[in-house]
């Protein structure tokens, strides 16, 4: 009687615990009702490719709609629309095993017949994300291989067309014209984890849902919502969102409270733009006595009390692969810098500054508040590095605008210096290519410099060049050159952090070198579904 | 009488072509003004994205984004009330506008009328007890409260209970998506709704308690009030019925100019507490060169100013007789 009884007790502890652990199961499976993502902007455009902002919180926006061939997560390239990819150095083509089984948010199969579509309508209506000039075209090998020719030898292919080009599917966008002005719900359709749902352009709210048939399965959480708040980090730390980019000096507080806290590598620099067409900073040497004149730790430590580190004046990011660490540097030395003013020919002058052919040395900076990472920081630097430059000799008029009016500006070239910033340092390297080219006219952050010809050289031969090393010996030298020049001036790279509340069970992380080109948003798609 | 009723007849007809001619005048500012913004919205836009574009991409997208209709066109456009495009959503501004509008009048019509409800009462009754302890340390406080700015009372309450407390939420106009009953979708509104508005009725009150409390004081040293105080009257229709109404003109002529202002009025509080409205549309217009919508703002705000003058110069007429009789 007393075994039967022990014998009952035993297996009623046993049912109850597999109970227990089943209900916990299934309440691990049922997934989480929503996730909320606060922003400060809010309003980031319509999310697919031909009417998100420009800018990575509208790209990111739109990769929750549309997948690409490839994508990366915090450890490099990871399979996408293609699981499986190759490239013949002799026919310059990529090839592209496809997911079998994949289904557009309309239930219509998706095939390579899209992707080749996809390429082809890129090339007559240009998605700006995606520069297809050196892609010869596609071709579709049955329904689930695609061949993607190039023209010329094009390293940068990967981080710039299969890991950041949205397939479009081919049974809507056939037939649409403008794709700027096209509206209807069916532009929405895309087939990645998640469906849009809503965009409130007065709220600067999103909704979107969960794709049952994903084809990578379905995604972790029911709802995905983008909210609006002016103070990311209060409706954060009230729970009101699970994921918002934060300051860094309120990370102790946050990790106190139980959030994770995210923080990149060094991707994004803020810079120092130099208007090198115009006397006196069109002499190389001026603009090193300039890089001198700026002690790059003291603008970190008094601006944004220390957090931030040094930029290389090579301006890939030395998180690069590709990092030279050879590349010059400019120590902080105001007697060198005035040593080479005055080897230009500037004497002090009255009130401490230089003069040159009696022509006082006086230069105007340009500051505004600058978005980073999708918020609006305002500028500091510019007080830091006037008192830097009148500490040598240089007078120094600070001119502080709004944002687009410094960039209208920077644009006609109408401006001595200016503090600007931008990200991709740990992207692929054709990012000197956009940062350093004087073909790239309408970006206010690319140096647009063109009077050395060897650089101009080894830009071109860098992208070209499908080989690994020989790529980075040309990327080294880029470094050396372009830090030689000084063209513009990397000041140094912003601690940035995000932080998220654990308890969904979500793992957020930084994408390795940014998501698409280069964003340095903590908001992979993959987050939720592996 | 008779006289009286044809005389006036053109002068409102007078006043009538004056606002028609100022309105044309606000119309051409509405649309010349934003033209004279440095940049536009490709430059906006792309500048300092993560796009880089060569020349022709450029003029390209330049080509596609900027309309210059002219002053006639436009002119015409907005008769049919077309209020055109916005470039940034490729969207009817008209959507845009009244997307916003609702909240902009729940937020701000709200503030006003409590404010001057609140500032109205309380200053007449501060007059009335002029120099005792109470009406002295209010307008003390008052005094000290109109200087502080919006900016300072905002971030302040949000530190405080939104941060600290977590009374209230720190911003939105109500739960994203939220998927509950209306009863509770109203309750959650009021709930978003309480830190902007106490900021803005801080930030208006005292102005109007001020206002009410020095008007009240001149008219109560009339002598019609010692008559009404000498008939014996109860002291509370003396206040209302008698002084408050004759220290109300001022109040309303801030109402109303208060009211004009809608717009940019609330753009500060709006930012701080992330709270939708024309104000966030035109600051995010402004910012990205959206020039559609920034011209059907500015014109809205500024047709909306002359609306307001134009209703203040009727409503004067019937809260205070004697401005007709004083023609």
């Amino acid at each position: 009687m007393k075994k039967r009884m022990t014998l009952f007790v035993c297996r009623l502890i046993l049912f109850l615990v597999f109970g227990l652990v089943a209900s916990v199961g299934q309440l691990v499976q049922a997934g989480v009702k929503e996730v909320r993502i606060a922003d400060s902007k809010g309003d980031w455009g319509y999310p697919n490719p031909y009417r998100h902002y420009p800018r990575g919180p509208g790209y990111v926006r739109m990769s929750w709609v549309f997948d690409t061939l490839v994508w990366k997560d915090d450890k490099g390239y990871i399979p996408a629309l293609a699981k499986k990819w190759t490239y013949d150095p002799k026919s310059l083509a990529f090839t592209f095993e496809l997911q079998e089984g994949v289904k557009w948010h309309d239930g219509q199969p998706f095939s390579a017949e899209d992707v080749v579509f996809t390429v082809n309508y890129y090339k007559k209506h240009p998605y700006q994300w995606v520069p297809l000039g050196d892609v010869a075209g596609a071709e579709a090998q049955g329904p689930n291989r695609v061949v993607i020719k190039l023209a010329k030898p094009y390293s940068p292919f990967m981080a710039y067309v299969g890991g950041v080009m949205p397939i479009l599917p081919r049974h809507i966008w056939e037939n649409v014209t403008d794709p700027k002005k096209y509206s209807d719900p069916r532009a929405f359709i895309g087939c990645g984890p998640y469906k849009f749902k809503d965009f409130n352009k007065a709220k600067g709210n999103y909704l979107y849902e969960a794709f049952d048939d994903y084809y990578q399965g379905r995604p972790k959480a029911d709802r995905l919502i983008y909210v609006k708040a002016g103070k990311p980090l209060i409706t954060l730390s009230t729970g009101k969102a699970d994921l918002a980019n934060i300051e860094p000096d309120m990370a102790e507080p946050l990790e106190k409270k139980g959030m994770v806290i995210l923080t990149n590598a060094r991707g994004w620099n803020k810079k120092l733009m130099i208007n090198h067409k115009k006397n006196p900073f069109n002499d190389k040497r001026f603009r090193q006595a300039l890089a001198h004149a700026i002690n790059q730790q003291e603008i970190i430590e008094k601006a944004h009390r220390g957090f931030g580190s040094p930029a290389s004046f090579g301006l890939l990011s030395p998180d690069h692969e590709f990092y030279n660490p050879s590349t010059p540097t400019y120590a902080p030395d105001p007697a060198k810098a005035r040593q080479i003013l005055e080897s230009l020919g500037y004497a002090k002058g009255s009130g401490g500054f230089y003069a040159k052919d009696g022509r006082p040395l006086k230069v105007e900076i340009l500051s505004s508040n600058i978005t980073v990472a999708g918020e609006s920081v305002t500028d500091r630097d510019g007080e830091v590095i006037k008192r830097q430059l009148g500490a040598v000799g240089i007078n120094v008029d600070l001119v502080n605008m709004e944002q687009a009016t410094t960039d209208a500006r920077v644009k006609k070239w109408d401006f001595d210096l200016a503090i600007s910033g931008h990200g991709g340092l740990l992207g692929d390297a054709r990012i000197l290519n956009r940062m350093i080219n004087p073909k790239v006219t309408g970006s206010v952050n690319s140096a647009r410099f063109g009077a050395n010809k060897d650089l101009l050289k080894l830009l071109k031969a860098q992208v070209a060049e499908m080989d690994t090393e020989k790529r980075k010996a040309l990327v080294y030298k880029i470094q050396e050159i372009y830090a030689d020049e000084v063209p513009a001036i990397s000041l140094y790279y912003p601690a940035s952090m995000a932080a998220y509340n654990p308890e969904k069970g979500i793992k957020w992380y930084y994408t390795q070198g940014g998501i698409g080109l280069g964003i340095p948003i903590a908001q992979n798609k993959m987050s939720l579904v592996k | 009488m008779i006289d009286h009723a044809t005389h006036s007849v053109p002068r409102r007809l007078g006043l009538i072509i004056t606002f028609g001619l100022a309105a044309l005048a606000m119309i051409y500012l509405s649309y010349s003004l934003p033209r004279l913004l440095p940049g536009d919205f490709v430059t906006a836009m792309y500048s300092s994205s993560h796009v880089t574009l060569t020349a022709e991409q450029e003029a390209e997208l330049r080509a596609y984004y900027t309309e210059e209709p002219g002053f006639g066109r436009y002119l015409l456009k907005l008769a049919s009330l077309d209020w055109g495009y916005s470039y940034a959503f490729l969207t009817p501004v008209s959507a845009l506008f009244f997307g916003a509008l609702p909240w902009t009048l729940l937020l701000l019509g709200t503030a006003h009328v409590i404010s001057m409800l609140v500032g109205f009462v309380t200053g007449v009754e501060a007059a009335w007890r002029r120099d005792s302890h109470l009406e002295k340390s209010m307008v003390g406080g008052m005094t000290v409260l109109e200087g502080v700015p919006e900016i300072s009372t905002g971030v302040i309450l949000l530190v405080v209970f939104a941060l600290h407390l977590g009374w209230f939420p720190a911003a939105g106009a109500e739960t994203a998506y939220a998927e509950v009953s209306l009863l509770a979708r109203l309750a959650d509104v009021g709930h978003h709704l309480a830190l902007p508005l106490a900021t803005l009725v801080l930030a208006y009150f005292p102005g109007n308690f001020l206002l009410t409390r020095n008007s009240m004081v001149m008219v109560i040293k009339q002598s019609y009030i010692t008559t009404a105080r000498a008939k014996g009257l109860p002291a509370r229709r003396i206040r209302y019925a008698h002084a408050a109404r004759n220290a109300l003109l001022p109040l309303v002529t801030r109402f109303g100019l208060r009211l004009a202002f809608m717009i940019t009025g609330a753009l500060v509080v709006e930012r701080i507490h992330s709270y939708p409205g024309l104000g966030t549309l035109l600051y995010n217009a402004i910012q990205a060169r959206d020039l559609p919508v920034i011209q059907a703002v500015v014109l809205a705000s500024s047709l909306m100013v002359l609306t307001i003058i134009l209703g203040l110069e009727m409503i004067y007429r019937i809260i205070d007789p004697r401005i007709e009789h004083a023609r």
